[in-house]
């Protein structure tokens, strides 16, 4: 079964500049955010999206977790559409987003994990216990009775990872969950993936890591400048083998050829 | 959503303000230090006047105290669901708390129903202060029509505060728009001095605020002991502005909300 189905998903974000913009000269034309993009996501799996900076992978995840609306196409979790049916899509997915500022600063770990458990229809019985589990889980226990303010960005970003994982959701969005984490962290989290994808549950991982990717994906989306330019299962590749078909979808050179490039005109 | 529910998700904002507002540890005193001098200020303004001067037949700092604190209360509440969704802005818990298995207007009213308790304790202790220190007088205070004009208030301040809030997430600087409308509701609604000193034209636009029905009727509920049945018409007035505004201030807010999830600005600040 499907567990995320996107329908020829396009989004453009459209510029309005600023009153007097001669002053600042701030773009203005829109930007092709997502184009066409169709794919199905099969239940209990994980899917890598890969592609530069600006290619789509957070605004595919955003899409998904209904923050934002696609202007054509259609996206269906768990069958419930997104545009239509947005609060059944928020009831079973977990967004883990990227940047630092998702928390409120002056609440402890486990403040705001309670509060944001509450939200999401976590009974109180039940949330004592999650979050000494979710916490433990994601190592940090220890600084449950932190003000998230004096956080650092690794801590940060596995507070986000438990926050998305505390109401057990069936789909888990994670956006570079490892950009900031050191290497045992690391391989904990890729651990903590595959256990959640052998769990039944559906997975969808922003990442630029190749490592990440053939450790944890069933399959890879290579984005670029919106367009899906490969998708396909990487049923044993290595790092290797998901780079080479990161540089053939997106376009670029490739490191190796890049120095080939310089050397060539030195 | 079951009652369980609601009043755990009540209970959960609450407990974040709470401790919000706690961790801020100068934030309470300095406002305390702040409504005291307004007091104060009020005060010596009503003995420079002198007691010749009495609006609506009102002693003019027992007048004064209840408008500036029921003013304050209401324009606070207004502020709060503004800045309820500037502060998620601002610390990027915005798109998430947009996304949670809580409808988001249930979560704005939610966070409100938490800013209007604060502000219940600021306004109890403003007319508490105003009545012990300053010896303001509430003589015969009419409680069934007081109570009944707060809370039809609070629900015009919750629904203008829903269009705050719309205001808010549609062009970021949403406390700039609140801040004229709120001089010119200080001017117009009747706070400092009564109504019918504005020139008639002033007069009429006033009648259109309703504030002003609030202040006036809240002031002759209080200080002058008015029933229900006298001040009937009153609050005929206010709970046609219930009916209008309140589903008025959820559209609005449920249309701007999903106009920023089509143009990607939920998070914008």
């Amino acid at each position: 079964m499907d567990s995320i189905v996107f329908e020829s998903v396009s989004k453009i974000f459209r510029h309005r500049p600023a009153l007097f913009n001669w002053l600042g000269n701030e773009r203005t034309e829109p930007t092709v955010a997502l184009h066409d993009i169709s794919l199905n996501v099969r239940s209990g799996s994980v899917l890598a999206l890969l592609g530069p900076n600006g290619s789509g992978k957070t605004t595919m995840l955003k899409v998904i977790s209904t923050m934002l609306l696609p202007d054509k196409g259609s996206v269906r979790v768990h069958g419930a559409d997104t545009r239509n049916e947005p609060q059944r899509v928020r009831g079973c997915v977990g967004f883990a987003v990227a940047g630092e500022r998702s928390f409120f600063p002056r609440l402890t770990a486990r403040e705001n994990l309670d509060f944001f458990a509450a939200l999401d229809d976590v009974g109180p019985k039940l949330r004592k216990a999650r979050i000494e589990i979710t916490l433990a889980r994601i190592g940090l226990l220890d600084a449950a009775d932190t003000l998230a303010m004096k956080f650092s960005a690794g801590m940060y970003q596995r507070l986000a990872i438990a926050r998305a994982l505390f109401k057990q959701p069936a789909v888990i969005l994670l956006d570079e969950p490892t950009r900031s984490l050191d290497p045992a962290a690391r391989t904990d989290v890729w651990d903590l993936v595959r256990e959640l994808s052998m769990d039944g549950t559906t997975v969808v991982i922003a990442t630029h890591d190749f490592q990440e990717a053939a450790t944890v994906a069933d399959s890879v989306a290579v984005l670029h400048q919106g367009k899906m330019v490969s998708y396909r299962e990487i049923t044993g590749f290595n790092a290797g083998d998901v780079r080479s078909l990161y540089f053939q979808g997106a376009g670029e050179l490739a490191p190796s050829d890049a120095d080939f490039l310089v050397e060539s005109w030195q | 959503m079951s009652l369980p529910t609601l009043a755990d998700k009540i209970m959960a904002i609450l407990r974040r303000d709470l401790l919000t507002a706690v961790r801020y540890r100068s934030a309470f005193m300095l406002t305390a230090t702040g409504t005291m001098a307004e007091l104060a200020a009020f005060y010596y303004l009503s003995r420079a006047v002198g007691p010749g001067f009495r609006p609506e037949g009102l002693d003019y700092f027992s007048f004064l105290l209840v408008g500036t604190g029921f003013y304050t209360f209401l324009v606070m509440g207004i502020h709060s669901f503004l800045q309820a969704v500037q502060e998620a802005q601002q610390n990027g818990t915005f798109e998430l708390l947009m996304t949670t298995a809580t409808p988001p207007p249930v979560l704005i009213l939610l966070s409100a129903t938490s800013a209007f308790s604060r502000s219940t304790v600021q306004l109890l202790l403003y007319l508490g202060a105003g009545l012990l220190i300053f010896k303001g007088a509430l003589p015969r205070p009419g409680i069934a029509a007081s109570l009944l004009i707060f809370v039809l208030s609070l629900i015009i301040a919750a629904a203008i505060g829903m269009m705050a809030a719309a205001l808010q997430v549609a062009i970021q600087k949403g406390s700039v728009v609140l801040w004229v409308l709120g001089s010119g509701a200080w001017l117009l609604t009747g706070t400092l001095f009564p109504v019918a000193s504005l020139p008639p034209p002033l007069r009429l636009v006033a009648q259109l605020i309703p504030i002003t029905h609030a202040l006036d009727s809240m002031r002759v509920a209080l200080l002058q002991g008015a029933s229900v049945l006298a001040l009937s018409r009153e609050i005929g007035i206010l709970s046609l502005f219930c009916a209008v505004l309140l589903p008025l201030g959820l559209m609005m807010f449920s249309y701007t909300l999903r106009k920023a999830r089509q143009e990607g600005t939920l998070s914008s600040y």
